[in-house]
């Protein structure tokens, strides 16, 4: 007998890009499926732009963090905080890149380009996705993680998710509009 | 009580939440990760009870005791390292015991993910005689503060509640239980009990020691013994959710002694599960807390097991999945692969300091004050907060920062020891947390150091918790206790350099403690304050010559590099501040854009 786990997944991105919110949007969601969940934060410090982390674990679990190799998705919320999170990849594990590259605010350090992380990931499966296109069409800074969440909602990552109980949980317009959005790109993809 | 449905709370909710179930009365504490949200949450959602941010952690768990000795039910919260500072408060709740409930939660930071150290804190049970609860996650650290609270309750005595961060900031399904009513206390005295004179404490002693053996025999019914087999592994708090997956996935064969007393443990129920076991595997997080207790047991009853724990397990860091898996593997020679990091070059991402933060400009000003002023040879004495992110480049400005308010005293020290005048920088928090007797010290023993308070009006780095500098003046404090150099400057003010620059000369040549106070609120708190849209900074790209200051200098995350070198603002990050105007000397950058409702905030 095994632990049933319906779902591992890790987002990484940079403190300030709504991380942490978008583990609510999730836990919220599983929440309306009665789903047992558990997420797990890295929020010591209130400051911004350091390198943040969630671990999201779907199903009969216990443990609160991912073993390594463990992970079903990687989310990068900027390119370079995928790569960090590597070790949690195995080769079935999708890889969703937000193609976006940041600079740390250390002087002189050169963040890897977008293409230069997808060259070190040529071995495992990754889609891209660019959440500030969608976050310009609807002019709000703030709804990337919908998008993405709408997104990896279109590649069948959250199989055990309805549809309506993520959208019950996405607080304002923007959110859903940008949900859906990132679902079409990644129905698009799919289809092409 | 009357169970409601399920809930996604955080770990901290979910203890805060199972303190009000529990009728706390009063809840004491000072910020610090991971254990503030408590204290937030009992704030708003505890009717009728008295919860503060104290001062520091001593006067939280003083605080909580003084309420308790009073026959409350009281709370005291603080991170593993407040513990410290609380300590001298602990050891004699031990010897007092109380009269109604005090319960100490201490979040435990193993992984040191914010924190200078991963004490294992279940050590101050085994030193001050106070049984220790630790849960497992969300849900059983609900439950268990209720035990903890009936316990300290049925037995008069302190109990220590141990979370950590993957209990306190995971955020799962939770079964809540009603609310209580708030127990107060009822005034009342007993000198001959709690005045620890020796005589008393003597006394005090014998009965701390008879509360002790009826600890022992309470702390029984709250562990429990699951499944069977001829091999044992004892689980104390988070290690069983790591074990209980582990064997699951293993398919092995195992009974586990489910611990949520590490301290004491449960002999009686210890003994009956190594009953018709060969082999013991003691699976705990950090030190050998279990283990210890675990093989004096075995020496004591004549016991004839092989005990493993930390062999296996390893003392540092937190636990994972693949450490508890190959633990287990091994002890039940399982062979199990073992899957190795991946190693990619990433590049380093340490938190920054956020657009509009005061502390940059105030370690720039600082800088080009030393400079102006011509020292050479300075020391950083640093201390803990945001600005210990100063320890980074391009600023270099902690060279040392070792517990809070530790600045002071550590300056005091390279002083006397080098002859050279130290720069002791502190924030406001930290200041009225440990700072005030370091100061005192510093007049009283005429040390020639120059204190830079980074007055940014909260505890910011735990989340923008109310800071008594809201209410009590700095310079006025420093006035009081006979500083007689004190100066308050706007850090986004250029003449701050000035300011910093004379009282370094002051300092110089008088030979005593000067105190320049930089006060300017957290960039955070006045994004929360304000209404309406943000000002913007506009680089004038003919006047930009591309020097690199403002990127790679002053370092603000909203500006950044093109191709060419010249600056380029990131409006997804730029609030507006005007914090880099005078940084440029080309004064390339301008502020564009009306100043929106509650701007003031900043100089509030």
């Amino acid at each position: 007998m095994g632990i049933m786990v319906k779902l591992n997944l890790i987002v990484g991105g940079i403190g300030g890009q709504g991380i942490i919110t978008l583990g609510k949007m999730i836990t919220s969601a599983c929440e309306k499926e009665g789903l047992k969940v558990l997420v797990s934060e890295m929020h010591g410090l209130a400051q911004r732009g350091g390198a943040v982390n969630i671990h999201v674990r779907i199903g009969d679990v216990y443990a609160p963090t991912i073993p390594l190799g463990g992970a079903d998705c990687i989310m990068g919320l900027e390119t370079n905080e995928a790569l960090r999170n590597l070790s949690y990849a195995n080769n079935k594990t999708l890889i969703i890149l937000n193609e976006l590259s940041i600079r740390p605010v250390l002087p002189g350090i050169i963040p890897k380009k977008v293409e230069e992380v997808e060259k070190l990931l040529s071995g495992y499966r990754v889609v891209k996705v660019n959440l500030k296109e969608i976050s310009e069409k609807i002019g709000d800074k703030r709804v990337i993680n919908s998008a993405i969440l709408g997104f990896a909602y279109g590649l069948n990552v959250f199989p055990m998710i309805s549809e309506s109980s993520f959208i019950e949980t996405m607080r304002g317009e923007n959110n859903v509009k940008s949900f859906y959005m990132g679902m079409r790109i990644a129905h698009d993809f799919i289809r092409n | 009580m009357i169970v409601m449905r399920k809930r996604i709370l955080l770990g901290n909710e979910a203890i805060a939440f199972g303190a009000l179930a529990s009728g706390v009365g009063i809840a004491a504490g000072y910020p610090g990760t991971p254990s503030s949200e408590i204290i937030e949450t009992i704030m708003k959602y505890g009717d009728n009870v008295y919860a503060e941010w104290s001062t520091n952690e001593k006067v939280a768990l003083e605080t909580a005791y003084g309420a308790a000795i009073m026959g409350g039910k009281a709370l005291a919260t603080m991170k593993h390292v407040g513990m410290n500072v609380a300590a001298d408060a602990l050891m004699s709740s031990s010897y007092t015991g109380v009269d109604g409930s005090l319960v100490v939660v201490s979040a435990d930071d193993p992984s040191m993910w914010s924190s200078q150290s991963e004490q294992d804190n279940r050590y101050y049970g085994l030193f001050a005689l106070i049984p220790v609860i630790e849960p497992y996650d969300p849900q059983s650290a609900h439950e268990l503060i209720v035990k903890a609270f009936d316990l300290s309750f049925s037995v008069k005595h302190p109990v220590i509640f141990r979370t950590t961060t993957r209990i306190s900031h995971v955020r799962a399904p939770v079964e809540l239980l009603d609310s209580s009513p708030p127990v107060k206390g009822k005034f009342h005295k007993d000198p001959g009990r709690f005045s620890l004179v020796p005589e008393v404490a003597r006394k005090d002693r014998k009965l701390q020691l008879q509360r002790w053996e009826k600890i022992k025999m309470e702390v029984e019914k709250l562990n429990e013994i699951e499944g069977d087999g001829n091999k044992l592994i004892i689980a104390s708090g988070i290690a069983y959710a790591f074990v209980k997956e582990a064997v699951e996935n293993l398919g092995v064969r195992a009974k586990i002694l489910k611990l949520s007393t590490p301290v004491p443990i449960p002999k009686e129920k210890t003994l009956k599960a190594m009953e018709d076991v060969e082999e013991i595997l003691i699976v705990e997080e950090l030190d050998p807390i279990v283990e210890m207790q675990v093989k004096e047991l075995i020496v004591d009853n004549d016991v004839n097991l092989k005990v493993r724990g930390k062999s296996l397990i390893g003392r540092e860091g937190e636990l994972t999945l693949d450490r508890v898996t190959s633990a287990i593997g091994e002890f039940f020679n399982v062979k199990i692969e073992k899957l190795r990091e991946v190693t990619v070059d990433v590049l380093p991402r340490p938190p920054a300091l956020c657009p509009g933060c005061p502390h940059r400009s105030s370690f720039i000003d600082l800088k080009k004050a030393l400079a102006l002023a011509g020292v050479k040879d300075v020391y950083f004495s640093g201390d803990i907060g945001c600005y210990s992110i100063g320890v980074l480049p391009p600023f270099n400005e902690q060279d040392s920062l070792i517990e809070m308010g530790g600045s002071l005293g550590v300056a005091n020290g390279v002083y006397r020891s080098t002859g050279v005048i130290p720069v002791a920088i502190i924030g406001d928090s930290t200041f009225f947390h440990a700072g005030l007797p370091g100061l005192a010290n510093a007049v009283f023993n005429k040390t020639p150091m120059l204190i830079l308070v980074l007055d940014n009006r909260v505890t910011a780095m735990t989340g923008q918790q109310r800071s008594p500098s809201k209410d009590i003046s700095i310079a006025k404090v420093a006035n009081g206790l006979g500083i007689e150099y004190v100066s308050e400057f706007d850090p986004f003010d250029y003449t701050s350099i000035k300011e910093i620059k004379n009282a370094m000369d002051w300092v110089r040549k008088n030979g005593k403690p000067a105190v320049v106070i930089a006060k300017r609120a957290c960039a955070l708190e006045v994004l929360d304050s304000v209404n309406g849209d943000l000002p913007i900074a506009e680089v004038d790209e003919n006047k930009c010559t591309g020097c690199t200051i403002c990127y790679d200098h002053f370092t603000c995350p909203a500006i950044v590099p093109l191709p060419n070198k010249k600056a380029k603002i990131d409006l997804d990050q730029c609030i507006g501040c005007g914090a880099c105007v005078p940084i440029c000397p080309f004064k390339a950058i301008t502020i564009k854009g009306e100043q929106p409702k509650g701007w003031e905030s900043w100089l509030s």
